[in-house]
């Protein structure tokens, strides 16, 4: 290399017109602000595990671990008490089953819709609303299913005994159509990134529109579409006030979706709403079904993100 | 005009220094005959009062500077303009002997009968096997999909680079190989025509080179229509040649228009509008 006059000129001295104008501080501390804004969640996340883990440690020093997991009776609170889990479980899964088959079908359905069919004028008039159905205190959702959808199946139910005052399907059914907006906008936002390259791909070998949805864009969008049906159901097993104003407050081991039933939710938060002396089995209880609820949502999110990338097809 | 290092490789990849024209086939079966066709995208027309006739097994280069609406024009043969909301298509162009624009004519059934292959390779992100299947899937075939795989994978010179690894993504393919995959997948479907978007824009020379010797074989069975950039490749690989450029009218507005259609020889070495002469020549554009 030859040095320029440049290069000689730099080296024997500075004009001072390279000079920082910004002192560096300012930049580390953005940095600094950022980290703990990220941070913040996390060492939530880890905070809440920290603080279920001795509780419900203690508790399961008093009740077998076997005991808890397949006990078939629960009333910690009466006496003598029973700490069989299974009827929180199976009402937990009962009701987001149910949640599951109504907002999975009309959230993709919707999804779909706005992503391959609406024009962008719709799209841009309906997300918005569908977004507001997210916005609804789920209270409200709770007495809407309790005063509105309950009577409604009381009346329309053909035949046989119709469902009870509290019961697991019209808890599970409007807790699905407050899981819709999550499904259906996080649907379509996946499927929306989805290059438009690959659908005029399909177009030009004569599929339909139906068809450039169904096998190219769904599969293209799969792991996205996966993650919003996820947090709909980590919605739903987490939703709380909907379960305990219309399914009722009894833990009740069955598959009938027309009975009450008691999900793990609704019962900490009755028990959580109680006066347990701290420290009592009884407020342990809370803890160690808090846990339960906690690894189950775990072991799910990782199953999950496992099929999704047996199963994604990635696009550049 | 083209870059130093297109000019110079021929369809075999040899250096020639002068390019042989081909001999354009007589236009005695015509497939599409277009007439006074405008292209408008909302309020702005496009592409004004085009009229050219194209022909059966041959290939038809359309050629003109960017924005002349040669990409218009080659996406009404297949109704693609269909899936932009604002496009309006007046005129009429004829497939054979049917308007290809009626009232009772499905764009899936013209779209099965007329492929496109785009400017970017865009297989989908799925198996090279898939890729060749998904439109002989979408139109309801009912044969051995393994055979029509190996037969179309074959057609297109595919085959041997790919056979160990149908399984795997067809995005694990280079860019040229996944422009093949894209011939292919379209030639899986049967068509009679196949239209070529620019199709070797996104590909280096050699490549660019493996395309055109694939349309030369692929012009004895099927009618090609090619948008390019490329006066070369225009040159090299068609029978007939549009050139298109853009007109701006009184009040600054621009409309592409055809200009010039002929046998590519008499393009290239004898053009009867000085536009065409001065694009050709590297003039303008």
């Amino acid at each position: 290399m030859t040095s320029t006059g440049i290069g000689r000129r730099a080296a024997s001295g500075t004009t001072g017109f390279l000079k920082r104008s910004q002192p560096r501080y300012v930049e580390k501390a953005v940095r600094v602000l950022l980290i703990a804004a990220s941070l913040v969640s996390v060492l939530t996340t880890v905070g809440i595990v920290i603080a279920l883990i001795p509780p419900a440690a203690e508790f399961f020093g008093k009740v077998s671990f076997g005991d808890f997991i397949t006990g078939t009776d629960w009333s910690p609170l009466f006496k003598p008490p029973h700490f069989g889990v299974l009827p929180l479980v199976t009402g937990t899964l009962m009701v987001t089953l149910i949640a599951l088959l109504v907002a999975v079908p009309l959230g993709l359905g919707a999804a779909v819709y706005l992503s391959e069919y609406a024009r962008p004028g719709v799209r841009t008039f309906f997300k918005p609303i569908l977004e507001v159905l997210a916005g609804i205190p789920t209270v409200v959702y709770g007495f809407f299913a309790l005063q509105a959808i309950t009577p409604l199946l009381q009346d329309i139910w053909p035949g046989g005994e119709g469902p009870q005052v509290f019961n697991a399907l019209s808890a599970g059914f409007v807790m699905g159509i407050m899981i819709i907006p999550t499904i259906a906008s996080l649907s379509e936002d996946a499927m929306n990134a989805v290059p438009n390259d690959l659908r005029d791909g399909g177009f030009a070998l004569g599929s339909s529109r139906m068809q450039v949805a169904t096998r190219v864009v769904f599969p293209a969008a799969l792991s996205g579409i996966a993650a919003a049906i996820m947090l709909g159901v980590s919605r739903a097993i987490g939703e709380t006030m909907i379960v305990a104003v219309a399914a009722g407050g009894r833990p009740n081991l069955s598959f009938n979706p027309l009975e009450g039933m008691q999900t793990m939710t609704a019962f900490i938060a009755a028990a959580g709403i109680g006066d347990l002396p701290t420290g009592s089995i009884g407020y342990q209880t809370i803890f160690a079904v808090g846990a339960l609820l906690f690894v189950m949502t775990l072991v799910m999110n990782l199953v999950s993100i496992r099929l999704v990338r047996k199963y994604r097809q990635v696009y550049e | 005009m083209a870059s130093p290092s297109e000019a110079p490789v021929s369809a075999s990849g040899t250096s020639v220094p002068q390019v042989s024209y081909r001999d354009a086939p007589p236009l005695i079966t015509p497939v599409f005959e277009v007439g006074g066709l405008s292209v408008f995208y909302g309020d702005h027309e496009a592409v004004r009062d085009v009229n050219m006739t194209i022909g059966g097994r041959q290939i038809t280069a359309m050629i003109g500077p960017s924005g002349c609406g040669k990409s218009t024009v080659i996406r009404c043969f297949n109704r693609m303009n269909d899936l932009i909301p604002t496009a309006r298509v007046a005129g009429k162009i004829r497939y054979h002997d049917e308007d290809l624009y009626g009232r009772d004519v499905d764009p899936i059934e013209v779209r099965r009968r007329i492929g496109m292959v785009f400017q970017k390779p865009n297989p989908f992100p799925k198996s090279i096997y898939d890729n060749i299947a998904y439109g002989p899937r979408v139109g309801g075939f009912k044969g051995d999909l393994d055979d029509l795989v190996e037969e179309t994978l074959t057609h297109a010179a595919l085959w041997d680079e790919v056979k160990d690894k149908l399984k795997t993504s067809a995005l694990a393919l280079s860019g040229g190989q996944q422009q093949r995959l894209c011939i292919a997948r379209t030639i899986a479907v049967k068509p009679e025509v196949i239209l070529m978007d620019e199709p070797c824009s996104a590909l280096d020379p050699i490549a660019t080179a493996k395309i055109e010797d694939l349309m030369e074989h692929l012009a004895q069975e099927f009618t090609i229509v090619v948008v390019t950039h490329n006066m070369q490749q225009a040159a090299r690989v068609s029978h007939r040649t549009a050139f298109f450029t853009t007109d701006v009218g009184a009040e600054g507005e621009r409309h592409g228009r055809l200009i010039e259609y002929d046998e590519t020889a008499r393009i290239f070495s004898n053009p009867s509008d000085q536009r065409t002469e001065d694009y050709i020549t590297g003039r303008v554009g």
